[in-house]
């Protein structure tokens, strides 16, 4: 089973991909908090994209497709902004206390915590970075 | 997101409601600050309606964890729900801040 979805790198398309997720989850009877885990992720990736991946501030596409096989989700996300890879980002230290942690850079490690793969490539001018998560019965 | 805020016992209880994301960190971070700037030292966050948090929305805890450490404060969470204190715990924010099971404990 597989769904594309396709949106805009504008801000106010988060609440329409959440809405999207969630009719996802319904139908293929998806755990609560997998759903919620899903929703975040893709928050993350996607709100990077739209807030840094695109200098010129045009109206670009973002490509979500999530498929479910073999109990495991799996989520790809493709836009052509400018090159950007996740997995090369320096993790935040969470054990510091109040006053040193930074603010912000959580985003990215929530992603790399919640889900089991996370896979990056630069194609053809596109960013793909591909999200996986096996289901827990 | 929709905030409710309560006196109890002289803290300042703060019902948070809905979503903490992307959309609507900001105006959750202004009234948030403008509770703060107001003179509150004693705050609780009741999260018991809490139903999503971003990286944003925890941005916005931190902020308010560090303004209150630097006037000596208090800020305590209660009633997280299970999906969000996961989140709490995987950003290291369950050491954070003081999380408490019930409202009742969150006001001591």
């Amino acid at each position: 089973m597989e769904e594309l979805i396709i949106i805009t790198n504008r801000v106010d398309q988060l609440p329409a991909l959440a809405e999207k997720i969630e009719e996802l989850s319904e139908k293929w009877n998806l755990p609560m908090p997998l759903t919620m885990n899903l929703n975040l992720v893709l928050e993350e990736a996607v709100s990077n994209i739209i807030f840094y991946g695109y200098p010129d501030k045009n109206e670009h596409t973002i490509k979500i497709s999530v498929s479910l096989l073999n109990q495991e989700i799996e989520v790809e996300i493709e836009d052509e902004g400018i090159p950007f890879d996740p997995t090369s980002m320096k993790q935040p230290d969470v054990n510091l206390p109040a006053e040193e942690r930074p603010i912000g850079g959580l985003g990215i490690f929530l992603i790399f915590k919640i889900m089991d793969h996370v896979n990056y490539k630069r194609e053809q001018g596109k960013n793909i970075l591909t999200l996986k998560k096996k289901i827990q019965s | 997101m929709n905030i409710t805020k309560e006196k109890i016992n002289g803290f300042c209880v703060l019902k948070i409601e809905g979503r903490i994301d992307t959309t609507n960190f900001n105006s959750f971070e202004k009234e948030i600050s403008g509770i703060i700037s107001s003179g509150e030292t004693k705050i609780v966050f009741n999260c018991k309606n809490m139903s999503y948090i971003s990286s944003s929305g925890l941005r916005v805890f931190l902020v308010a964890q560090k303004k209150m450490m630097a006037i000596n404060g208090k800020l305590n969470l209660c009633e997280m729900q299970p999906t969000i204190k996961e989140i709490f715990d995987i950003s290291g924010f369950s050491s954070i801040f003081k999380i408490f099971g019930t409202q009742e404990q969150a006001l001591e």
